[in-house]
């Protein structure tokens, strides 16, 4: 991976990125980035977005541009979603991640949001990944899903040689025979970013998925793959969701999840001293 | 053109008449300072005769008759309800329009295009009050209206901080992408230079905030939207883009609301202006009463009369009724030249 200027890992000091947004540092605590889909209306966001909360997200998603398989699907409330995700973080204090899908649209995404997230099907659009770069808030690109770790990590590198070295990789599932999951969660990419590159990367058991008895078991075993952190999709009535509602949790759901991957927490700090890893030097 | 774009055409239309109308009975309100009674058979009967003679096209004499009866009806129904009117400078929208109704809603706000107006209408009679900016955080003095005070003796019976939080507006249904053109007072576009560069929108000095956004809505130039205040969205119905585009929070203007008639309720702060002799500690000395009497001052400012001489705007914390404010006012007062005592008031702060 010679070519990796800027996203390789410096192995002389193995020194990590770490991503400061509000009060949540990506790339150092475990992360959780939950909520809706795509935002569909104020009261639905706000009222996820509490639940979320309460729950203890760190970060909120939702998609106010949505790229769809067909045309016909629902798009995105746009600019007024933006609006509502705005609003959203007033009332909760949770800092905000959204999909950006056209270059005309960044500047103004990121007048209203904290992280703007590059989609699996635009991860090779250069032109959008050159623009991310040059503004100053950071970019959570998710994987192709038919992607290699080297592509993707040639992604990530135009938003860095653009200016902006805060780049939160996300897997999202790949594509492979198996169709009883909507793609195939592929955790070993966890620790092999960690093996060549310094980005913090995090996990989307959601999309990855695409089944909601599965997100849980795949949410730990994130966090067991030594993850940053999860994106999960949660929408306070999944049955009401105009998005992928087959892999949208409840809220109850997404709090017992959390409660889970607290003791997790604990028992994973254990496991990490014994290996004497990279945290003891 | 189709039925939904002749549609948005009536609504643009309904819009003006609506805005007209207001205007129409503002100067209503207006008219009745000159009048001692309401009713004036001889003006209505003028009137009637020249709608009449004025209405063409599909607008037959019996139906505007019928519509000029209503509105008649209405303009005698506002004059009767007594108003009291405050007067700020700029168009419907103004942030001197808001400071207005942050200050007492129940005043009726009319718009003034120039200072000089405020404060002559004001002391004519016209307008019960009169609202004036006279420094901003980021801006600084604002000179014309300090010069103005130094001259007029209306009395200063109130006073609002209000916090400057300015918004990207456009016409309903725009595209922000396509967005290119922005325009708005000077100061305004000053005030949100960094989003402006990080939109890569082009900025335009326009007289006035509201009336750029009132610009906006009666003309609709292409690919364009105006900086100026949430109320100035409402009042042309346009679309708020972004809410607080301002590069620094701190944003704030201070207004003073003047009236011919002094302030009768107790107020907590007090303004006032004097010159002082040119020689040595003069000024010292009338600083010097305040620290002695522990007055905490809250604002100096230096207008120039001419080279060499000032005039002195001095705000401080207290009560005129106060026996200790009234002794240390004696004291200034002997030992200054056109002492004058603006009022004292109550100071409101808006965030």
């Amino acid at each position: 991976m010679n070519a990796l200027r800027l996203t390789s890992l410096n192995s002389d000091d193995n020194r990590q990125t770490v991503i400061t947004v509000d009060n949540v540092k990506i790339g150092e605590d475990f992360v959780v980035i939950a909520g809706p889909c795509s935002v569909e209306s104020e009261e639905q966001t706000i009222k996820t977005a509490q639940k979320v909360k309460e729950a203890g997200a760190n970060m909120l998603r939702g998609g106010a541009f949505k790229p769809r398989t067909s045309p016909y699907d629902f798009q995105g409330l746009g600019l007024k979603g933006l609006k509502i995700l705005e609003k959203a973080k007033k009332e909760t204090g949770l800092p905000v991640v959204t999909e950006v899908t056209d270059p005309r649209d960044v500047s103004w995404v990121c007048e209203y949001a904290d992280v703007l997230q590059i989609g699996t099907r635009n991860m090779q659009n250069f032109s959008l990944l050159k623009e991310v770069g040059k503004v100053n808030k950071p970019a959570l690109l998710k994987r192709g899903m038919y992607s290699t770790l080297k592509e993707w990590l040639n992604c990530a590198e135009y938003i860095l040689a653009e200016g902006n070295p805060n780049v939160i990789l996300c897997e999202r599932g790949i594509r492979t025979f198996e169709t009883y999951t909507r793609n195939t969660l592929d955790l070993s990419i966890v620790p092999s970013v960690k093996e060549v590159s310094h980005l913090p990367v995090i996990v989307d058991p959601s999309h990855g998925t695409g089944r909601l008895s599965v997100i849980e078991p795949m949410s730990l075993a994130a966090m067991a793959a030594g993850a940053d952190g999860i994106m999960v999709e949660v929408h306070h009535n999944p049955c009401e969701a105009l998005c992928d509602k087959d892999q949208a949790m409840p809220p109850g759901m997404f709090a017992v999840l959390m409660k889970k991957l607290w003791v997790l927490r604990s028992c994973m700090d254990e496991i990490n001293q014994i290996n004497g890893n990279k945290t003891l030097e | 053109m189709d039925l939904k774009e002749i549609r948005k055409k009536i609504d643009h239309v309904d819009s003006k008449i609506l805005r007209l109308l207001n205007n129409r009975m503002e100067l209503v309100l207006m008219a009745k300072r000159f009048k001692s009674e309401i009713e004036d058979s001889k003006r209505e009967k003028e009137l009637f005769d020249r709608i009449r003679r004025n209405s063409t096209g599909l607008i037959n004499a019996q139906f505007i008759e019928k519509i000029y009866v209503e509105i008649i009806k209405e303009s005698k129904e506002l004059q009767r309800k007594d108003y009291q009117l405050i007067a700020f400078q700029g168009e419907h929208g103004a942030y001197g329009e808001v400071a207005a109704r942050e200050w007492n809603s129940n005043l009726m706000p009319m718009p003034c295009s120039e200072f000089s107006d405020v404060f002559e209408w004001v002391k004519s009679g016209l307008y019960d009050y009169g609202i004036v900016p006279v420094e901003n955080t980021l801006g600084g003095v604002v000179g014309q209206v300090n010069q103005l005070l130094i001259n007029s003796d209306l009395h200063v019976v109130g006073a609002v901080e209000l916090s400057i939080h300015h918004c990207l507006l456009a016409l309903q249904g725009t595209d922000h992408r396509e967005i290119r053109t922005v325009y708005s007072h000077p100061q305004a576009l000053a005030q949100c230079r960094y989003f402006l560069s990080r939109n890569k929108l082009e900025p335009v000095s326009f007289y006035d905030t509201s009336g750029a956004a009132k610009m906006l809505s009666e003309k609709g130039p292409k690919e364009s939207a105006a900086i100026a205040s949430k109320l100035s969205a409402r009042l042309y119905e346009l679309e708020i883009i972004k809410e607080d585009i301002e590069d620094l929070d701190r944003n704030m203007t201070r207004f003073l609301v003047l009236s011919k008639e002094e302030n009768r309720e107790e107020g907590n702060k007090c303004s006032i202006i004097f010159s002082t002799e040119h020689k040595a500690g003069t000024l010292f000395s009338v600083l010097e009463v305040f620290a002695r009497a522990n007055i905490n001052l809250t604002r100096i400012e230096s207008m120039p009369n001419e080279p060499g001489n000032y005039s002195f705007f001095l705000d401080f914390i207290g009560s005129n009724k106060d026996e200790k404010v009234v002794k240390a006012l004696e004291q200034v007062k002997e030992i200054t030249s056109n002492f004058k005592l603006m009022g004292c008031y109550k100071e409101r702060k808006v965030v």
